[in-house]
């Protein structure tokens, strides 16, 4: 569902993103990991077609996303770490807006399972400067899931969400996940990317310093026989990382 | 950031042409350059000094009022978020926080001082002088403005609602003009409107009704901070100095007595400021501004259609409630009903063809600077770049669905207008082309005006998208001398570019007439010669989608944020 191979992104001399390969199937998970300024939103913001790639090909449910990115752009949403709303229009206004950009014929019953599910139904009137920053986020979603991605990107999809909002967000995305969507979050939150993630990708200054699941990572960093914490591996297999650069 | 943004060329352009407009227009004259033939002058004579303070002072007046009047918060000195931190809990008084206000609030005041002088030094008079001058009329503002802050917050604690206020201090005004008129009746020559046939007429009328009766004691206290300003010489200056610093200093003495808390007010102020900076530093210039309102969509959005009309209706929403389908049938209706009017009631006086004059400028006027007025467009939406790069749009789709709204609401503003300049010049255009003519002028120009609105604003949208930098969220954006540069160059560009795009339409308008005419006549030639002039602008228009497009394209969200 998503291929991504030699991804590369310059800006100048300074290497954002250097020779990145990876697939994730539908059904998968891909956990997005790094420390800061590893280019984790820059890979994410090149797969969603935002900013260009300088070399290398990504190709998302078949169509190439250079050469036909409109059918790949149909396929896939994206949701960045602070929702980006339109101020002026109301809850209602954005699901019209969205509907009609990505053609969703009939899209008032999905709008309104949507808004259910994400609790926000009650203010389909209110415009963004009057929801909370969950609530922004949750109409976020509302509009990025209306036209059934089978692609979803997560960019620290947790942040300003309280307990029971954290709780359904995750549901949510394990929910998508069975039905066939091919997911990748980018997360700070070691526990959050072991609990729902099925894949593991570690980034450090641009590359990729390992991928797979969880039990294929721990074996390939872990200390000793049984070690299953991925906090420690993280650790342990950027701090080799950086040793291997020096 | 500023200078760092001038190490690219396209920056640096924009700031040497913003910099040698500045010499050349205000900074020559500081070093000894006479400017030739200055119309205009802000020296007053002997004689007309008394005039020149007493107009200063009632627009002093005018602007004191108005902080009495309209503003309805607590009093609230703003401070930032870590000021406020740091300041507040520490053993720092009152009156010292307000020290720290009034001496940080110099710094503007010191640099809008430089700036007005560096103008008003065009128009004669002593640099020094005026910079002084300036500096009083500016010190003593800003601590009036204070001080009737803390008035205003003083009546709301006793209970004034801020309605009683102003309808208090409006029943003062009227008094006190009820009284200036009284006077004038009384004492001057009664006020026939015959009598102003030309400026000098008014200007002796002005002169003595500022300058005698009861107008120049009701001014006095301001009359004494414009002094300084219009002093001819240093001496005179000196001898205005006093009593305008005993002003300034009874001002100041008024804000440090008065016992009024602002402290919970400057917190929620500060955070409000915090938030404003917030948004224009991650470069959401939509958050810095006031909340926005509900608004009605100006037509129902079918989810299925070209997506273009999504982001029309979008941006439709945005402009507000100015722009729907009702409201332009109804000014159309109004257009043609009020034509009609004014041709039975007016008759044979030149208040018609003067309205119809009117209209035309302004239709003209509207063509070339209402794209600077209506930026529902790339320019409001730059922020989110990202967003709309994810739409499964063809970039040629975003560029037009971004222009439409404008181009809409500009062209309903203009084909108003051509109804008006139609219906109020009918009788003498009729008579000296025939009214088949002037109809088909009219119907030229309807057909003609989309295609040319379409035009002109995508020229600001590409200047959008190559100096993204400068150009931020409808009102204000960037500021500085670069930026003025910026702008005299897209001004300049915009009119080249608009006078090049017409030329072919010109030609072949003026060739399809000329051919037509011969054969047809004057009548059938001007519709078919608007047509064919409407299908290459219309050309043009679809060549220059393309290219905002493509400049849209290579629009790197992350390069330009990051820069």
């Amino acid at each position: 569902m998503i291929q991504v191979e030699a991804l590369t992104k310059l800006y100048g001399e300074f290497v954002a993103v250097n020779e990145l390969g990876f697939e994730v199937k539908p059904g998968e998970v891909l956990g997005l990991v790094g420390p800061n300024g590893a280019g984790k939103t820059t890979t994410l913001r090149c797969l969603s077609g935002i900013i260009p790639p300088t070399r290398g090909s990504i190709h998302i449910c078949g169509h190439d996303l250079g050469q036909d990115p409109i059918a790949a752009k149909r396929e896939l949403a994206f949701f960045s770490d602070e929702p980006r709303l339109f101020d002026y229009l109301t809850v209602e206004q954005h699901l019209a807006f969205v509907a009609r950009i990505y053609q969703v014929k009939d899209y008032e019953p999905a709008a309104d399972r949507l808004l259910e599910e994400l609790e926000i139904a009650g203010k389909r009137n209110a415009l963004p400067g009057e929801l909370s920053r969950g609530m922004k986020q949750k109409l976020a979603i509302a509009c990025g899931l209306l036209h059934a991605p089978r692609v979803i990107y997560f960019d620290e999809p947790l942040t300003g969400l309280d307990p029971i909002g954290i709780r359904r967000m995750k549901d949510s995305i394990l929910k998508r996940a069975r039905d066939g969507a091919a997911t990748i979050i980018s997360s700070h939150l070691l526990h959050l990317v072991e609990e729902i993630c099925s894949h593991i990708l570690i980034l450090k200054d641009g590359r990729k310093i390992a991928h797979g699941t969880l039990a294929e990572i721990t074996q390939q960093f872990a200390a000793q026989a049984g070690e299953t914490n991925l906090e420690e591996v993280f650790f342990r297999a950027t701090s080799e990382a950086g040793k291997d650069s020096h | 950031m500023r200078i760092k943004r001038l190490k690219q060329p396209k920056y640096l352009a924009g700031g040497i042409v913003g910099g040698l407009y500045f010499y050349w227009y205000f900074f020559r004259t500081f070093f000894g350059t006479p400017t030739r033939g200055r119309g205009v002058t802000l020296v007053a004579s002997p004689q007309n000094l008394a005039l020149f303070e007493s107009l200063g002072a009632l627009i002093l007046l005018t602007i004191l009022l108005v902080a009495w009047i309209i503003p309805h918060q607590r009093a609230a000195l703003t401070f930032t978020e870590a000021e406020v931190a740091f300041l507040f809990p520490a053993p720092i008084s009152r009156r010292g926080l307000i020290h720290f206000k009034l001496l940080r609030s110099q710094m503007a005041i010191l640099f809008t001082t430089l700036l007005l002088t560096l103008v008003t030094n065009r128009f004669g008079g002593n640099a020094w002088i005026h910079a002084a001058g300036w500096w009083l009329i500016f010190s003593t503002l800003n601590l009036h403005f204070l001080g009737s802050s803390f008035a205003r917050t003083m009546l709301l604690d006793r209970g004034i609602t801020n309605w009683q206020r102003r309808l208090g201090i409006l029943a003062l005004v009227f008094l006190t003009a009820g009284v200036v008129i009284v006077w004038a009746r009384q004492s001057m020559p009664a006020f026939e409107p015959s009598r102003f046939q030309n400026p000098d007429a008014i200007k002796e009328y002005a002169q003595q009704v500022l300058t005698a009766g009861p107008v120049p004691y009701l001014l006095y206290p301001l009359r004494l901070v414009v002094r300084p300003f219009l002093a001819p010489n240093p001496l005179a200056f000196l001898y205005a100095l006093g009593p305008a610093l005993l002003l300034l200093l009874a001002h100041y003495w008024w804000v440090v007595r008065s016992n009024v808390s602002f402290e919970e007010a400057s917190v929620e102020a500060s955070r409000n400021l915090a938030e404003k900076v917030a948004a224009v530093r991650t470069g959401n210039w939509q958050g810095a501004r006031k909340p926005p309102k509900r608004k009605r969509a100006p037509f129902k959005l079918r989810p299925v259609g070209p997506p273009a009309v999504a982001l029309l209706w979008k941006n439709l929403i945005s402009a507000g409630h100015a722009f729907s389908l009702r409201m332009w049938i109804s000014l159309a209706v109004f257009a043609v009903c009020g034509s009609v009017a004014m041709g039975h009631a007016s008759g044979g006086s030149g208040l018609r063809p003067a309205l119809g004059m009117i209209a035309a400028m302004l239709m003209a006027w509207s063509l070339l600077l209402g794209t600077q007025l209506l930026r529902q467009d790339f320019r409001q939406d730059l922020p989110m770049a990202d967003i709309l790069k994810s739409y499964p749009l063809r970039s040629w789709q975003l560029a037009l669905g971004e222009l439409l709204a404008p181009a809409t609401a500009l062209t309903g503003i203009q084909w108003f207008l051509l109804i008006l300049v139609v219906g109020f010049l009918w009788q003498p255009a009729a008579a000296k082309i025939g009214w088949q003519s002037w109809v088909g002028l009219g119907f030229g120009a309807a057909l003609v005006i989309p295609m040319l609105d379409l035009i002109t604003l995508q020229i600001p949208n590409a200047a959008a998208l190559l100096f993204p930098a400068w150009f931020q969220a409808a009102k204000g954006g960037g500021a500085g001398i670069e930026v003025t540069g910026q702008r005299l160059i897209f001004l300049i560009g915009q009119m080249l570019v608009f006078i090049v795009v017409l030329i072919p339409a010109a030609a072949l308008f003026a060739g399809v007439f000329f051919l037509v005419k011969m054969l047809l006549g004057t009548a059938t030639a001007i519709p078919l010669a608007s047509i064919a002039a409407a299908i290459v602008l219309a050309v043009e228009a679809a060549l220059g989608v393309m290219l905002l497009g493509w400049l849209f394209e290579r629009y790197d969200v992350s390069a330009e944020t990051a820069g």
